[in-house]
């Protein structure tokens, strides 16, 4: 019954990247959004790149703090995905590899496992950690034993150490900022200083996408950010999108006033590295938390002492949040600053961090027990729910 | 005989000062803010739909297919849990850790830093009344117009 494809779905809280194993990965985001502009319809998934004007966007997400909660939203996000419209399958010929959050809770897997039988008409089923996946990715590629697997994403940042294949439970850490927060706090910050922007979520996200990059030493940056003209190498504008001759915004060199031009601009100052820093020193906007780096060192402090060495030379990054230029390296600096003298620190960052782990289900699949792994239709309708509990190790 | 005071102490006991516990408060609502997907209403919630207007979306569907595939909503019925509801239960299926409390990032042994509330550069100063931080004279002159015991986020 082997197959050589699966249809792989990387359920992620704000994009979903999903495909057939033999093509290349979509990335669709995972929500329903409501334009002021159309009264007519709702945008499911990737139906938003059809929205003329995407000003005041209204988000519905299927997840809510990392876990799938709305089962409507998700069920019609799903039935978008599948069909024709986005990236068709199916489920009777294709095996499914699909991701969960980590230490997701028990009545959401029993939804996930009832749901893809009995709607979907699932023959094979793999309900997966994405840092597995990821962890399985990196030591195809590198042949090592432990890794540690950073996951940035919309929700949280994960940490989660691997010993040969298996994660170290003990040593997971969840830190509760994201890319979410950062858009939100973006958000709340511009609009304080300069202008209301609190109902363009879709807009503001752009603008941190564009515009924020980690810095390197953050106090040196505070420095140059506060000086005038020429030396202040870090304020830029940001051209606002206007949805008629600007469908995205775009940063800028300050122009001066007489050559101003006619639009809207938003003027980026250490907002432009203040805002990943929350991921670095979540303490900053008062969260009682470690950032990256500590984190990752506290992880790998609680592991055992002889697989040390091994985890700090494999540390993996992925996730939307490691797209800020100067992720990897300040990662890898403030590493290498906490970590013991004696030991090589290894920081690596993929080429293409957001699909890292969708790439990952591609290469589980050609694993020689693959099929031990999932779960069968068969298997589901003779010994029910419970099986799959102790099948995937969520 | 009325005691000699100085004017300034009289001053500062008439200005209402936050106590602890309101600004642990205040701190606690915003980063609680920072975790919403919207902060406007839905626009289309005056959407009323009309009866009569055929809805074309359902008509193309046959009435009659083989597999009857369930509406989204009954699964928004099947499944009906909060977060809340969630993390309670999962107390129940997970008791001892790690569990999703439990793998929580624990707090930094490093200072905390301080920012302007105004402006974002690092700050030296506190506000008295609410504990807002602030850099300079000017900078104190907009956080006492706008969010000093105002803000409510």
């Amino acid at each position: 019954m082997s197959k050589t494809s699966c249809y792989i779905v990387d359920n992620g809280a704000y994009t979903a990247k999903l495909g057939i194993s033999t093509m290349e990965p979509k990335v669709v985001p995972n929500c329903i959004m409501k334009a002021k502009s159309e009264r007519r319809r709702p945008f499911i998934g990737s139906q938003i790149d059809e929205c003329r004007d995407a000003s005041g966007l209204f988000y519905i997400l299927p997840f809510q703090k990392g876990f799938l909660i709305n089962w409507d939203t998700q069920k019609t996000v799903w039935d978008y995905m599948f069909s024709k419209e986005c990236c068709p399958v199916n489920f009777n010929e294709t095996p499914l590899i699909i991701t969960e959050p980590l230490f997701n809770f028990a009545s959401i897997q029993e939804a996930m496992t009832e749901i893809f039988f009995e709607e979907y008409d699932c023959q094979t089923l793999l309900r997966i950690n994405a840092t597995d996946l990821a962890d399985y990715h990196y030591r195809k590629m590198h042949n090592n034993n432990c890794t540690v697997v950073v996951d940035s994403g919309y929700s949280y940042t994960y940490i989660v150490p691997y010993i040969n294949g298996k994660k170290y439970r003990e040593g997971i850490l969840r830190i509760d900022v994201g890319g979410k927060v950062l858009t939100n706090h973006l958000k709340e910050v511009i609009s304080y200083r300069q202008l209301n922007v609190m109902d363009e979520t879709y807009v503001i996200n752009q603008v941190k996408e564009d515009s924020c990059f980690v810095s390197q030493d953050f106090m040196a940056d505070m420095e140059i950010a506060q000086k005038r003209g020429s030396a202040n190498t870090i304020m830029k504008d940001y051209v606002l999108p206007d949805y008629t001759t600007l469908r995205r915004g775009y940063l800028r060199d300050i122009v001066k006033k007489e050559e101003d031009l006619d639009q809207q601009t938003l003027r980026m100052n250490n907002e432009r590295f203040s805002i990943p820093e929350l991921l670095f020193r979540p303490s900053d906007i008062g969260i009682p938390q470690m950032g990256i780096p500590e984190g990752i060192m506290h992880s790998i402090n609680s592991c055992p002492e002889e697989h040390m060495e091994n985890l700090l030379q494999n540390i993996v990054l992925y996730g939307g949040n490691t797209l800020f230029p100067g992720f990897r390296d300040r990662t890898y600096n403030d590493v290498r600053s906490l970590a013991l003298d004696h030991y090589d620190v290894n920081v690596s960052l993929p080429d293409n961090p957001i699909t890292y782990a969708w790439e990952g289900g591609k290469h589980i699949l050609t694993d020689p027990d693959f099929y031990s792994f999932c779960m069968t239709k068969e298997e589901y309708e003779e010994e029910g729910k419970a099986v799959a509990f102790e099948k995937f190790d969520i | 005989m009325t005691t000699r005071e100085s004017g300034r102490v009289k001053e500062a006991e008439k200005r209402r000062v936050l106590d602890d516990a309101a600004r642990k408060r205040r701190a606690r609502k915003a980063i609680e803010a920072l975790e919403r997907d919207n902060f406007h209403e839905d626009p289309h919630a005056d959407l009323v739909m009309s009866k009569k207007v055929p809805k074309f979306a359902d008509s193309n569907e046959k009435p009659t297919r083989k597999k009857k595939s369930k509406s989204s909503d009954y699964y928004k019925m099947r499944f009906r849990k909060t977060f809340a509801q969630l993390v309670e239960e999962d107390a129940g299926f997970r008791p001892d850790p790690p569990n999703y409390m439990s793998v929580q990032a624990p707090p930094s042994n490093f200072p905390d830093r301080h920012f302007c509330a105004v402006c974002g550069f690092p700050s030296k100063y506190t506000c008295i009344p609410c504990g807002a931080r602030y850099c300079s004279v000017k900078c104190l002159g907009t956080h006492l117009d706008t969010r000093c015991l105002k803000w409510t986020a």
